[in-house]
């Protein structure tokens, strides 16, 4: 679903923040993204949702050759993929509403139905009572919820989710973790940056973890490599061992979670 | 076309092209009074000019009154006798005293005062008339006997009236590009201000046409909007005129009239105006999103 090939960036003319990245994500994976802050998690998700294009490599994604990808085309492949940014990036002056609603306006939803659906979404994320409430009023953690409800309202064909716990308290961190795993159980590939662990403890997927603009990929249950003194040359991924490195999609039981 | 999503802040938010419409009146209201004034010379001249075209105008100014009758009723002989020449006219004494009266007042034309007598010619536009020997016949006659063809007055008035009208287009012209100008102001200012909505709206899969279709809108409602108010002004405006000219109004010139076909080309001016708005913030828009990543 998402094949990254060797991929370096780098933002103008500095250094490259995204050195040697390879991997393969299965559709309908679950991974997390971890690392420390800096490390290039949202530069390597900028990627995937086509904001930036990579300095060296190939990326492909729907079977698709993004980097060579026309801009006339990038609106369409867009559309298949939902983002949770990190910084939200919610239109002030609509509503919650209005807002959530935006991706289904734009593949050319109509009217009633959309509003329905849209209040439906808002109401399980608990904002029922902040509808019609714009962005400036919300709080950061209501923000948030809204920018969720945004990027999965299609269910997307991907989900990439930037931090989306980063602002609210454990209990609706855990409901949210629940709405991407329902999602990814229906088929939506998905991967989440987070700093969170104990999340990442919990639903135990396998995870790209970045360090210093490069990935390793560590497996569900095991720990984060020491760094600095340790080397990974195993768990770095070139493009020649691809195919034996890919992962397959997790299951995850949702029973333990609320 | 389908219906615009509606993304942009409120236009009473927009600080860039909230007085866009004001402006725009102003350009409507300018380029409306260049072209009715350019119209109305056209056919308010046009039609003075042709009606003098096929005319002669003969004066006998002899001082003698049996004398110049005698000539007077010679020369009307002539002319009749002058092939092309369909009618011949002498004016009456009230006639003249109403072509006299502009210059010298009401009741001051008096049956004493001199006057000389005018005839009326109308020529057919069919045939050329030899002008020269017609003078030559004429002054055969007597030599108190003027004959006038208007031609070279009239030539020097229509090239007048090209002069006025040619200007009257310039401005046209002019204010239509600073209309452009301004909308392509307009539009980069409101696009400058919504820079991060409009990458929200790419990263949502918007296409650059979503966008620009958000902004033909707004600014066409701008250019009809103003069309409307400096069109409404320009009648207010052609209206006192012809109103304040009807007291100056007398036989010798004619106040061009408003013609019903040209009104309604006037009233065309908004939608023109709103067509132009539209389209030069498409193009803008997509020309400027084209950079944009
Ligand atoms: N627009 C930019 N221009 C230049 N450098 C940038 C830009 N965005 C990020 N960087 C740099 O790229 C590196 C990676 O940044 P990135 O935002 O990807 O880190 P991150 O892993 O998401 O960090 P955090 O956990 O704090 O969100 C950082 O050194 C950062 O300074
Ligand atoms: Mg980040």
């Amino acid at each position: 679903m998402i094949h990254f090939d060797n991929i370096g960036m780098r933002y103008g003319m500095g250094s490259e923040v995204l050195k040697d990245i390879a991997f393969n994500l299965k559709p309908g994976s679950l991974h997390f993204l971890t690392g420390p802050s800096g490390a290039g998690k949202t530069s390597l998700l900028k990627l995937m949702y086509l904001a930036q294009r990579p300095s060296r490599g190939k990326i492909t994604m729907f079977n698709e050759d993004v980097t060579a990808a026309k801009r006339e085309d990038l609106p369409k492949l867009r559309r298949r993929i939902g983002v949770v940014f990190q910084d939200f990036r919610l239109l002030d002056h609509l509503t919650a509403v209005e807002n959530v609603a935006l991706p289904l306006r734009i593949s050319g939803g109509k009217g009633a139905e959309i509003e329905e659906h849209v209040e439906e979404l808002l109401t399980w994320v608990g904002l029922k009572g902040r509808m019609k409430s714009r962005p400036p009023t919300l709080s950061g953690g209501e923000k948030q919820r809204v920018a969720i409800a945004r990027a999965v309202i299609k269910r997307p064909d991907i989900l990439l989710a930037d931090e989306p716990t980063g602002n609210v308290d454990p209990a609706i961190a855990k409901r949210i973790m629940h709405l991407f795993v329902e999602l990814n159980k229906l088929g939506t590939t998905t991967v989440i940056a987070t700093h969170d662990m104990s999340l990442v403890e919990e639903i135990g997927a396998d995870r790209l973890h970045l360090q210093e603009g490069r990935l390793h990929m560590i497996r569900a249950g095991e720990n984060t490599p020491k760094l600095k003194e340790e080397k990974f040359d195993s768990l770095a991924f070139d493009s020649g061992k691809l195919d034996q490195k890919e992962f397959g999609p997790k299951v995850i039981s949702g029973d333990d979670m609320s | 076309m389908t219906k615009a999503i509606h993304f942009l802040p409120d236009e009473k938010n927009h600080e860039a092209t909230r007085l866009l419409p004001y402006v725009m009146a102003v350009m409507v209201y300018l380029s409306a009074l260049a072209l009715m004034g350019s119209m109305m010379l056209h056919k308010g001249f046009g039609d003075w000019t042709e009606s003098l075209s096929n005319r002669l105008t003969v004066q006998v100014t002899t001082a003698d009154q049996e004398t110049r009758e005698t000539e007077v009723r010679k020369v009307m002989q002539l002319l009749r006798n002058t092939p092309g020449i369909e009618h011949v006219r002498k004016l009456n004494e009230v006639e003249i005293e109403q072509l006299l009266e502009p210059w010298l007042g009401a009741g001051n034309v008096t049956s004493d005062l001199p006057v000389p007598d005018i005839l009326d010619v109308t020529v057919s536009r069919a045939v050329d008339i030899n002008l020269d020997a017609l003078n030559a016949q004429i002054s055969k006659i007597s030599g108190n006997i003027h004959l006038d063809d208007h031609q070279q007055w009239l030539g020097r008035f229509l090239r007048l009236m090209d002069m006025v009208e040619y200007t009257a287009l310039g401005i046209l012209l002019l204010v239509v590009m600073a209309t452009i100008c301004m909308v392509i102001f307009g539009t980069k200012a409101g696009m400058a201000e919504n820079r991060e909505t409009i990458a929200i709206m790419h990263h949502l899969g918007a296409q650059d046409s979503m966008v620009a279709r958000a902004y033909q809108n707004r600014f066409m409602i701008y250019g009809l909007k103003g069309g409307v108010i400096g069109l409404l002004l320009a009648f207010v405006t052609l209206i006192s005129l012809i109103y304040l000219s009807r007291d100056l109004a007398s036989g010798l010139v004619k106040v061009p009239e408003l013609p019903t076909v040209e009104v309604g080309i006037l009233l065309v001016v908004p939608i023109i105006a709103a067509a132009i708005s539209m389209l030069t913030a498409r193009i803008t828009v997509m020309r400027d999103l084209r950079r944009m990543v």
